[in-house]
């Protein structure tokens, strides 16, 4: 165990260190793109400073922290509906053999699609507003879940639901008691993907409408042609997705797995 | 009663009869083994009796009653333990009975009584994955036990152990089945040694198509002992009978001894 954990430090560190001399590589290039050669724009070419100091004054303001938040709680709002719409398009897809074989493949079609390309409907039928990029949103995630959910049940080891079988169990105990448990490596799995695009997904809509979000204060950079307050959004649109698939997600998952011996 | 009447069993798209013509009555409290060469429809005709798999002719009864598809009065023994991994060893055992609707308290109580038979008193709280394959086949074994079906389906439920284990379980499982005596089993298995050490009478089976070759009785005195000289001749016997059949089967039992 203490190995184990320092092991874990150890791998820290070396990220942490890569990431800086990643940092700092940026920021020699940049003074030698723009400050001495004279290649790069200033205002198309940023720099670690200039984004340090666009981190501080957008901190400063409050904007950087309701924009998070405000995207973050339309996120989760969206992969909500997302996951109790999957769940349902899943179990359906699963049990009737007629929707597998036929809405099955037409829900494959539709999970190709880029989530962008349902902005237009979404401002068409909702306007520039919040219920627009739920919409994008859950496009852009529910038919991944139902995908993973349908796989999920078909993955289940045939002989938990022979030995079930066996010792009497009915439709409902079969699903209830050995299907559903037996699925939820699997369902955490799904999540952490449908999370993934659901986090795309909400950027995608958020740049097309004019509510408070990540999205937006990426769009006001590109206006105010503050390459570095782009800069500084996507990083931390790239921090917050992170973060929620790891803390979140990964460790929910690493957790069963391990309760279950599967790690 | 188990009765099997003319049953037969052939899959589409395949030209292998995999059973053909098998009659078969087993009164309740028999030990019965079906051993033959891989391939021959042992495991099938298991699986038609657990009402896993239909019989393509004939019919099964049990107690009169005609099997359609599977059910808690037939509880399979799998190669395999089929515990399930999300559950600890004490809730594994009480998943069966939780089907039969058996009260929460009752199912308690006998989970542990089974566990103890097969002693893993000490292992209630342990999840499956830290369990060895000896100890998952015990719980399997209890959990199979606590259902008290009518007849109990055993199908090579020790072939994936290694030799110790194995001979434990087998002792086990003998000593379980003397002291209940009205317990029905259908044991296949691929090892002579093995039915001759449970068996009341051992099915031996041909190969394609799978039919009844003999049925041979085995009156030794329990418990047995395997270097005893009527179990070795025992043995030989039920060898030569399925040798015959095919050589492969034989040369794995001898190279195994």
């Amino acid at each position: 165990m203490q190995k184990k954990s320092t092991t874990k430090i150890k791998k820290g560190l070396e990220l942490a260190l890569f990431l800086f001399l990643l940092v700092v590589l940026w920021q020699i290039l940049n003074m030698l793109f723009v400050d001495v050669f004279k290649i790069w724009k200033p205002y198309s070419a940023p720099s670690p400073a200039g984004v340090a100091f666009s981190f501080a004054s957008l901190l400063k303001s409050g904007v950087l922290l309701s924009a998070l938040l405000k995207s973050l709680g339309r996120g989760v709002a969206g992969f909500a509906i997302s996951v109790i719409a999957g769940l349902i398009l899943g179990i359906l897809i699963h049990h009737f053999s007629y929707l597998n074989r036929n809405l099955k493949p037409v829900i494959m079609g539709m999970q190709t699609l880029p989530s962008i390309c349902w902005v237009p409907f979404a401002i068409l039928w909702f306007g520039l507003n919040n219920s627009a990029i739920l919409f994008v949103v859950v496009m852009g995630s529910a038919f991944s879940i139902a995908l993973g959910v349908d796989d999920g049940i078909k993955n289940v080891p045939p002989l938990y639901i022979k030995a079930a079988k066996t010792m009497g169990a009915g439709q409902g105990d079969l699903y209830l008691k050995v299907i559903l448990p037996a699925c939820v490596p699997s369902f955490l799995a799904t999540l952490r993907q449908g999370w993934s695009f659901a986090w795309r997904a909400l950027m995608s809509g958020e740049v097309m409408s004019s509510t408070i979000g990540l999205g937006q204060t990426l769009i006001i950079g590109r206006d105010m042609a503050d390459i570095n307050q782009v800069m500084l959004v996507m990083l931390v649109i790239i921090f917050a997705g992170v973060v929620i698939d790891k803390c979140i997600f990964t460790a929910l998952e690493n957790r069963v797995l391990r309760k279950r011996g599967l790690m | 009663m188990l009765e099997l009447r003319n049953v037969g069993k052939t899959y589409p798209h395949t030209v292998k009869r995999t059973l053909k013509d098998i009659n078969l009555t087993i009164e309740e409290g028999e030990f019965i083994c079906i051993v033959g060469p891989s391939g021959c429809g042992k495991t099938t005709l298991l699986n038609l009796v657990a009402g896993l798999e239909e019989p393509t002719k004939g019919e099964i009864f049990l107690d009169g009653i005609p099997v359609k598809g599977p059910g808690a009065d037939r509880v399979v023994m799998f190669q395999e333990a089929a515990l399930y991994p999300w559950l600890n060893v004490l809730d594994n055992v009480m998943l069966g009975m939780e089907f039969l609707g058996i009260p929460k308290e009752e199912r308690k109580n006998r989970a542990l009584k089974y566990l103890k038979m097969v002693h893993l008193s000490q292992f209630t709280e342990y999840p499956i994955h830290q369990l060895s394959g000896g100890m998952r086949q015990r719980a399997a074994l209890a959990r199979a036990l606590s259902m008290d079906s009518k007849i109990l389906l055993m199908d090579e439920p020790f072939s994936a152990l290694d030799k110790q284990t194995t001979n434990m379980l087998r002792g086990e499982l003998e000593q379980i089945w003397m002291n209940d005596h009205s317990k029905t089993v259908l044991f296949v298995t691929h090892s002579a040694e093995e039915a001759v050490y449970f068996a009341d009478r051992i099915v031996v089976l041909s190969e394609n198509p799978g039919q009844i070759k003999e049925i041979i009785s085995c009156d030794l005195k329990r418990p047995r002992q395997i270097d005893q000289e009527e179990f070795v001749h025992m043995r030989h016997r039920l060898l030569e009978s399925v040798k015959k059949e095919v050589e492969k089967f034989a040369k794995e039992e001898y190279d195994k001894n």
